[in-house]
């Protein structure tokens, strides 16, 4: 027998009117705090906060339901991310977020699914799950916290650090050009939206992350964020001048308010469906481009493609539980595992 | 075969054959409802239009208000308060409250404790237990509604409770208008007697003016002589016998009326009845007197203006005198209007206790065009009619509200009747017809269904009152003569859902074994309206999952691809509807044919309804498709014209691309904001770091956003927000001016403030 979903329709609170009152759901309404948990171990002035806030404002508005909601992580500073989310969540190992968020979504397709990575974390043990992940185009929203350094290790360079960054790795300077993930992102086959944003702008970071969430396939995000501990004045030229940020602005992309015009004054009007042009804009890092780089929703997804045909029903789910439990219980003689 | 289990069951009503083996079908008990219904378990917890407030305070158009509607109103009005999310969550839990108060505890609300006040208070306290805070968003709320009076849930007595209110609400105006006219004109002519008294013989004897003069300089008048010299002086004003005695008449006439008495020793005429020929007969007997005080009136307005014409002083100018006038004075002089401020009559009634000879009495007076505004409540839509009363359950359908559709049939046929009907759910979407119906000048009548039936299989009036109308079976109509002579203008079904469909659609979700999500359209026909009522049950059979094939069809499909004349051949498919069962588990239910041709007479009768509200209407369609022939026609005509347009088009230069260049910004970078010495922060801008709030959480806080603003500036000293303004990442902190002159290194403190000024 079918059952009736229990799940809230994710719509705000109105006025039911009389006319549609009869088949319209009281629509449960979340607040911040039903998305919050425990009190972030970031360090103050963290930009880790700022993203946490705006993706809890997110599934407010979207009034996700936190049983129907996963978030995974690596491993660094921003991976604690999940700890802090009233969701489901997996801590997972150094840069194997992807590929569990990719099994979670063949399991359970009717999970919202969310990862946070950091720079170390996706650009270089992740890398080649990270290349992965964006041909294979699976529907869920990836956020890279770029802060351009290991924090949780105390200041290691990381790929995205750039040339002649001091760290204790790097005590002369780091000796290589950093690695551009835009554009090594856009140049993979079957990508499908690349944006990216910073986390002191934090109606834009909303906007863009909301954009990425309603994308239905893979949204690769990078969020360039402070660290106010290991590299305090690294961004201060960009955070004080707003003359060094480049909004992106286009109908089908950001829309941006006057608040926001007001203040940043230079803007480009990009279409995000224009991938050469895309690829320009992400090449350029001063300006640092802001906004949706490129958006292309007739990509092939490969849960589509590829989705289990049979059905998971709890008796199968316990089979193959039993069958696992099964390959580490002793038998008594003359007994036989029964789910083998 | 099972097929053939559901054939029979179609063509028969019977789930077993005599003789036949066991049946593959199960009975439609107790427990399945539409599947539309899976939704709404806990009422409660919906926000809709109900309970609505019986407003006694403000203006008419304030007489009925939505408790829903009242909250999102405050809430609204709250926009940038900091803890308006605060203030609106526990305005929608009170909410909540309220409505489970209302409908777990029906005895209190029928004994009358249903005081809004009384329990929005209660309910404040209750939630308070949880959250201290609901106390202090219960009274801000309070403060804003400006609303007072009882609380109206959807249930038996509802609609009369409503109906009166407005009614109460009409008259109330009425009277303060007509009051207000009568006290102005008793106080003119007391004062017309006063003066002619005052300068008599009478009044200026030598006691009258001791009198009038007080105590104070008594002894230094000599009264005896004044009176004299007053009366020689100046001869008294008189007026005729006749003026006097129309005079002292009139205010006789206006200070005894019983209609809108002016004094409190007056017992005012009842003016709401539950019999027909009891409010007939109380029109009759008032009908002189009502008379009598309009004419009162007139005649007042002329005497204080100084109007009236006695026959006397003016038949020789050849025109008519007033006396004469007034003489015959009657109900054919008065128009609408004039007559429509005295007090209409209201009847209530239940078309249970309808009988054959009240109901035509009904329809008598309405198309009489007495003053009279009629309430007819229907609590059963199945209830049979009078000549019905000995036939079966399935005869009865086709009389569906048999009692109060004449009425309304007849009043809309009268041509100048008001008519409304809504079921008790959407009597507060129909609040403004409400009102228009009882302003109206002319007669009214206002059938309501209000869902309260035993054999509602448990659900709710409210929903059971909906269902009537999603299903069509209790369409919700208006009639407003007033609006206009012509048809169009007059007759509206604006108030349904879906009008321009046969019958509405909703989308259906529903998780599958494998918890996958599922969305499917669902329509609600009179079928879902028929299986909510224990008394149809037996026409409605479950079909076990294992058991569903491509020969069942949904009911709309059913109705289009059987015709009523085929009922002798087998069918080419069953009708079924889509049901709950107690665990919200998804089933079907077939229906019999007896069931799909009372669907298939509702959806007649509804489309004529349809065509009368001019949708797809059967002579428009016409008109228009004589219209797209002639036009077609032309069009032909039209081909063998030479081409030269054509060509002209095709020169027009093509639009040019623009280019993807920088765009600058419209406006120019904004000069700072000025906010005087008081510090501030730029909460938009706020990326929720900690970095402030780790400073002084008392004077830094979080929104409901997660941005930071500054709570309390006194929490904390002018250093605690310089260091807050330097560290903040984004430099939105604006320290201000110092509050406290005496803080020690002020000085210093100012100068590190002044880059954040």
């Amino acid at each position: 027998m079918n059952t009736i979903t229990n799940n809230s329709m994710p719509t705000a609170p109105g006025l039911a009117s009389a006319n549609n009152a009869l088949l319209e759901l009281y629509k449960e309404q979340y607040e911040l705090e039903d998305y919050q948990k425990g009190v972030p171990r970031w360090c103050s002035g963290c930009g880790d906060n700022a993203i946490l806030t705006a993706v809890q404002r997110l599934c407010r508005d979207e009034a996700l339901a936190p049983e129907k909601t996963v978030f995974v992580s690596g491993i660094g500073c921003s991976s604690r991310f999940p700890h802090y989310m009233n969701t489901y969540g997996v801590h997972s190992l150094h840069g194997r977020a992807l590929p569990i968020a990719e099994g979670i979504r063949l399991a359970r397709p009717d999970l919202k699914v969310f990862v946070n990575m950091g720079d170390g974390d996706c650009f270089s043990i992740g890398a080649a799950h990270w290349v992965h992940a964006v041909r294979y185009n699976m529907n869920m929203l990836a956020m890279v916290h770029d802060n351009n350094i290991y924090g949780l290790t105390k200041k290691q360079a990381s790929p995205t650090s750039p040339k002649g960054l001091k760290t204790n790795t790097t005590p002369r300077g780091a000796y290589l050009d950093a690695l551009n993930p835009l554009t090594v992102t856009l140049g993979i086959a079957n990508v499908s939206f690349v944006a990216q944003v910073v986390d002191w702008i934090p109606k834009l970071l909303y906007q863009t992350l909301s954009e990425a969430y309603h994308h239905p396939g893979f949204s690769f995000v990078r969020i360039i964020q402070r660290c106010p501990e290991w590299l305090p004045t690294h961004l201060d030229e960009y955070l004080r001048d707003p003359e060094r940020v480049l909004l992106l602005t286009h109908d089908n992309g950001l829309t941006l308010d006057t608040d926001l015009t007001k203040r940043y004054t230079k803007i480009e009007e990009h279409d995000p469906s224009d991938i050469h042009r895309a690829r320009e804009v992400a090449s350029g890092s001063d300006p640092i481009p802001v906004g949706i780089l490129y958006r292309n929703e007739n990509v092939p997804r490969y849960e589509e493609t590829r989705s289990d045909t049979r059905l998971r029903t709890s008796a199968l789910i316990r089979k193959g539980l039993e069958a696992e439990f099964d390959k580490f219980t002793i038998w008594p003689k003359g007994h036989q595992p029964q789910h083998a | 075969m099972n097929a053939q289990d559901q054939i029979a069951f179609y063509l028969t009503g019977r789930t077993s054959i005599s003789g036949g083996a066991q049946s593959s079908l199960e009975p439609f008990d107790r427990s399945y409802h539409p599947a539309l219904f899976a939704r709404y378990g806990d009422l409660t917890s919906l926000r809709y239009d109900y309970p609505m407030v019986l407003n006694s305070q403000g203006d008419l158009d304030r007489a009925l208000l939505s408790l829903s509607g009242l909250v999102d109103e405050a809430v609204e009005s709250l926009a940038d308060d900091p803890v308006r999310d605060r203030i609106a969550r526990h305005g929608y839990e009170l909410e909540r409250e309220i409505r489970s108060e209302l409908s777990s505890n029906t005895m209190a609300t029928a004994a009358g404790h249903n005081d809004f006040a009384v329990l929005w208070e209660s309910a404040a306290k209750r939630l308070a237990q949880k959250d201290p805070n609901t106390v202090d968003s219960a009274k801000r709320l309070w403060a804003m509604f400006n609303a007072n009076g009882e609380l109206a849930h959807v249930d038996f007595a509802m609609p009369a409770r409503v109906t009166k209110h407005v009614w109460n609400a009409v008259q109330g105006s009425k009277a303060k208008t007509f009051r207000k006219e009568i006290e102005r004109l008793l106080l003119k002519l007391h004062g017309i007697l006063k003066a002619e008294l005052a300068s008599s013989e009478e009044g200026r004897a030598p006691k009258r003016l001791e009198a009038s003069m007080g105590t104070a300089f008594a002894g230094a008048f000599d009264f005896d002589v004044m009176s004299e010299v007053l009366v020689r002086a100046k001869p008294g004003v008189r007026i005729s016998d006749d003026r006097r005695k129309r005079i002292t008449l009139l205010i006789d006439v206006l200070e005894h009326q019983r209609f809108f008495p002016v004094s409190k020793e007056v017992a005012p005429y009842e003016f709401v009845f539950y019999r027909c020929a009891t409010a007939v007969e109380a029109y009759k007997a008032r009908r002189s007197e009502g008379m009598e005080l309009l004419k009162a009136l007139e005649i007042a307005r002329l005497e204080v203006n100084g109007e009236y014409r006695e026959s006397a002083e003016y038949a020789a100018d050849g025109r008519l005198d007033h006396t004469a006038l007034f003489e015959d004075f009657g109900l054919e002089h008065l128009d609408a209007g004039v007559l429509s401020a005295l007090p209409d009559y209201l009847l209530c009634k239940y078309t249970s206790e309808l009988d054959a000879e009240e109901t035509l009495q009904i329809v008598d007076a309405l198309s009489s065009g007495l003053p009279i505004k009629v309430l007819l409540q229907t609590d059963d839509l199945f209830e049979p009619s009078q000549t019905q009363t000995r036939l079966t359950n399935e005869e009865r359908q086709s009389g569906l509200a048999s009692r109060s559709r004449f009425v309304i049939e007849a009043a809309i046929a009268s041509n100048d009747v008001f008519v409304m009907q809504a079921s008790a759910s959407h009597l507060f979407d129909s609040k403004d017809s409400l009102q228009r119906g009882f302003t109206y000048s002319g007669p009214a009548i206002f059938s309501v269904f209000s869902g309260v039936n035993a054999h509602a299989r448990g659900i709710a009036p409210y929903l059971v009152a909906a269902a009537a109308v999603e299903s069509r079976a209790f369409p919700t109509i208006l009639y407003d003569p007033s609006s206009g002579a012509v048809w169009a203008n007059r007759f509206s079904l604006d108030g349904n859902p879906n009008r321009e469909a046969a019958w509405p659609e909703h989308s259906f979700d529903y998780e599958d074994e494998s918890l996958q999500t599922h969305s499917e359209d669902l329509t609600f026909t009179f079928a879902d309206f028929l299986a909510l009522d224990e008394r149809f049950s037996r026409h409605f059979a479950i079909v076990p999952k294992a058991e569903w094939n491509s020969g069942m069809t949904s009911v709309p499909k059913a109705l289009s691809g059987n015709s009523s004349n085929s009922t002798n051949r087998l069918p080419n498919s069953i009708p079924s509807i889509t049901v709950v069962g107690a665990r919200n588990n998804l089933a079907r239910a077939i229906l019999d044919r007896q069931a799909l041709e009372a669907t298939r007479r509702c959806e007649e009768r509804w489309h004529t309804l349809q065509e009368l509200g001019g949708i797809h209407n059967s002579y428009a369609e016409r008109a228009a498709a004589h219209f797209e022939e002639q036009l077609a026609a032309a069009l032909a005509k039209a081909q063998v014209a030479p081409a030269n347009a054509a060509q002209a088009t095709a020169q027009t230069p093509a639009s040019v691309a623009p280019q993807s260049t920088p765009i600058a910004a419209e406006e120019p970078a904004a000069a700072k904001e000025v906010r005087g010495n008081d510090p501030y922060i730029e909460t938009p801008r706020c990326t929720s770091c900690n970095e402030c709030t780790q400073v002084n959480n008392k004077m830094f806080a979080y929104n409901d956003e997660k941005q930071a603003y500054i709570a309390d500036a006194n929490a904390g000293t002018y250093r605690q927000l310089v260091e807050a303004a330097e560290g903040c990442q984004v430099s939105i902190i604006h320290p201000g001016k110092p509050k406290n002159p005496k803080e020690p290194g002020l000085e210093d403190l100012m100068k590190r403030a002044e880059p954040f000024m």
